[in-house]
């Protein structure tokens, strides 16, 4: 359980003020709209209360651990900018750097006006985050690197907007804005990268998915060792909208990611497909939440952790089913497997459900390494470290199993180097 | 009948164990299961091992193997080498097979992957894809398995005879030297008991030896064991040859309990 419900934030806040947000803004080249943007976020983030540790979303991770120590608004001068290259097969490779306008590499047959960059931080007519959240607004007013980008109504976009966001100062804060039009269809792949010692992330992605768009959005995260972090992605799903969410949670030592979808539209559809592999002494805390706010929606949650050493894994899921949300269908699953018993994990599923006419299910394993497989595979000359990396391979199967080949590709490149380690005897 | 006073390490000698008593967790104490067992295999030879529902040959037959959760006493030689300090895997390796009585499923992992994983460990060497799948339809059609069995999750929603039938399967592409096959023909309909028996049959040659733990005649009558025990309270009462199956067939176990003076309450 918790291990201290005294929270330590009031002092570990990192102190904010007006002429800080307008260096950012300055820095990152807003314009006079942001700045007041930012202003107001300032208002929200100085009445925001501490979260609730007593609630399940921050029962198990201190915040504190999570929040950079301070903010500055000067651009970074000590990062080299690699002018790396781009993602194969991209439509476009945006890189991301605190305190420096995003390096865009778009592909040479990117249809004209098919993606329009627009301001990171404009918030969308609906959704977003609750008015007192924390991080929400620490990322509203003090954001340092991020972008926007519109995908016309009716575009289909040939390749992924690859988002790579460098964890290269103290305090990362990025964020990322997609607003798919109508009847488009877009994947947004966002790979969090770098960190180290004392670095800091605090990340937001919203994302508006209009009526019959059909939106893949992946969440990798690699962070170095030492790195903490809070990542929150906000979806709206219009009508008929089809989202897929998929997560990866590899790196870092002390991470959060809340993963929110909101199926506002009737005849939306999301999915969310994740997996975590830590060890070490890593925690990773993912919270999900699907709302059914129309009729005739349909929701799914597929995801698995695997957590070796004394690392330790963190689930929960909201699955929220509003009055008028009738004929709806709502499906969560987590399961949770330790490599050793030192490891832990905890799972807490959360349904709130507020009329008769909804069909919803969920479920939650944890569970070790079943010993008689080990023994099977042992007798068949595989060595113990070989059996523990096919089984936890055998276990994340079926949930990759879910994805579109690409997605599918994608999240193994993360996976392969984790389940040689593993295969190797290091976890 | 195997000679019991030839050397464990003798050439002709394939497996041997000397004085192997198996103990289990009991809550706080250990539960003695098999309490000394000698056994004398040669090459060529095929020994079967009877015995009462939980008299102890799983637990004998996993011990063997190297099972973690149990502790073993005695001596164990493969091939003239002792064993029996050897992890499950490293047995595995220089040529011991456990053939299950409940094979348990991993989920996710497919057969192809897994027996390419155990063969590339049994032989030392990956083996390429086209000659890998050469070998095992070949496999799969000897015993009679269904292609389709091949991207499947191992033992994962198998019926009782599928898992066996992977079993030997198994056993005829790894080649070991020394099999021990647990109730490898329970739950087998005629026709799947004459597949794996034939599996049985093909997988065994001069070089090798195994032992096959049943409680019935049947796959008896198909793959004829040299020499037959019978175990019973965690030793061996009594060894012999076909003689033992058809007196074992007509008269139970209780016979050779009372000969072997065995306390009642202990017979299982
Ligand atoms: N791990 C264990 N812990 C406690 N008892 C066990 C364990 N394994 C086996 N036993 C007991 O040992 C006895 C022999 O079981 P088993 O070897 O399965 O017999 P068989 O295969 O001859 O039917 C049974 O009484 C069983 O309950
Ligand atoms: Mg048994």
């Amino acid at each position: 359980m918790a291990e201290d419900t005294t929270s330590v934030i009031a002092s570990a806040r990192p102190a904010l003020d007006e002429g800080l947000l307008k260096a950012l803004a300055a820095t990152l080249g807003g314009d006079a709209a942001q700045v007041s943007r930012r202003l107001a976020a300032l208002a929200r983030y100085e009445k925001a209360a501490e979260p609730d540790r007593v609630r399940h979303l921050w029962r198990f991770t201190n915040p504190a651990l999570l929040l950079p120590a301070s903010v500055t608004g000067a651009p970074a001068t000590d990062i080299v900018l690699t002018s790396a290259a781009p993602v194969a097969g991209a439509s476009v490779t945006i890189d991301l750097w605190p305190g420096q306008a995003p390096a865009v590499q778009t592909a040479e047959d990117l249809p004209v006006g098919a993606l329009v960059f627009t301001a990171a931080d404009e918030p969308f007519a609906a959704g977003g985050a609750p008015a007192g959240d924390l991080f929400a607004a620490l990322g509203d007013a003090a954001w340092n690197t991020g972008v926007g980008l519109q995908v016309a109504a009716g575009v289909k976009l040939a390749g992924p907007i690859h988002v790579r966001v460098h964890a290269s100062a103290a305090a990362v804060l990025p964020r990322v804005r997609l607003d798919v039009g109508r009847g488009a269809e877009a994947m947004l792949v966002e790979h969090h990268t770098g960190g180290g010692p004392d670095v800091r992330v605090a990340g937001s992605t919203v994302i508006n998915a209009a009526d019959g768009a059909r939106v893949r959005h992946a969440v990798v995260q690699v962070w170095e060792p030492g790195t903490c972090g809070h990542l929150a992605v906000r979806t709206r799903a219009g009508a008929d909208a089809d989202i897929l969410t998929v997560c990866g949670v590899f790196g870092g030592d002390e991470t959060k990611l809340e993963l929110g979808t909101d199926l506002a539209g009737a005849g939306a559809h999301s999915e969310i497909v994740g997996v975590a592999l830590v060890a070490g002494k890593q925690h990773a805390d993912v919270h999900t939440s699907h709302r059914h706010l129309a009729g005739h929606t349909t929701s799914r949650i597929d995801y698995k952790a695997v957590a070796g050493q004394q690392a330790r894994s963190t689930y929960t899921g909201l699955i929220r089913i509003e009055e008028r949300a009738t004929h709806c269908e709502a499906y969560q699953e987590n399961r949770n497997l330790l490599l050793s018993s030192r490891a832990r994990a905890d799972a807490i599923p959360e349904l709130e459900i507020h009329n008769q006419e909804v069909s919803c299910s969920h479920g939650a394993t944890i569970a070790p390494v079943d010993p008689e497989q080990l023994f099977y595979l042992g007798s068949r000359g595989l060595d113990p470290h070989e059996a523990m990396g096919l089984v936890v391979r055998g276990f994340l199967e079926n949930t990759l199993a879910r994805l579109p080949d690409d997605a599918r590709s994608m999240v193994e490149s993360f996976t392969a180097p984790r389940l040689a380690t593993i295969r190797e005897g290091g976890a | 009948m195997s000679d019991q006073l030839l050397s464990p390490d003798h050439p002709s000698v394939v497996f041997a164990c000397r004085g192997v008593q198996v103990y289990v967790k009991d809550g706080d104490t250990e539960k003695q299961i098999v309490r000394g067992v000698d056994l004398t295999v040669r090459r060529g030879e095929k020994h079967a091992l009877m015995g009462p529902n939980g008299s102890g040959k799983s637990t004998l037959a996993a011990a063997l193997m190297g099972h973690p959760s149990y502790r073993v006493e005695g001596d164990i030689w493969l091939n003239g080498e002792r064993v029996d300090a050897l992890e499950p895997h490293m047995r595995a390796r220089r040529g011991m097979f456990l053939s299950f009585q409940y094979p348990v499923a991993v989920p996710g992992v497919t057969v192809a992957n897994f027996l390419r994983a155990s063969l590339a460990a049994r032989r030392g060497t990956e083996i390429p894809v086209r000659a890998f799948r050469q070998e095992l339809n070949a496999a799969f059609a000897t015993m009679s398995i269904d292609p389709s069995f091949i991207t499947r999750y191992l033992n994962d929603g198998f019926s009782g005879g599928e898992k066996k039938k992977l079993e030997i399967l198994q056993m005829l592409l790894l080649k070991p030297a020394f099999s021990l096959l647990d109730e490898t023909d329970s739950g087998l309909d005629i026709d799947a008991l004459k597949i794996v028996s034939d599996g049985i049959n093909l997988a065994s040659g001069p070089d090798n030896g195994l032992l096959l733990v049943t409680h019935y005649q049947r796959i008896l009558n198909h793959v004829q064991p040299d020499v037959v025990h019978v175990f019973m309270n965690g030793h061996l009462v009594r060894t012999g040859g076909m003689e033992l199956v058809t007196a074992l067939e007509e008269r139970g176990y209780d016979w050779l309990a009372e000969e072997a003076a065995i306390p009642e309450g202990s017979r299982a």
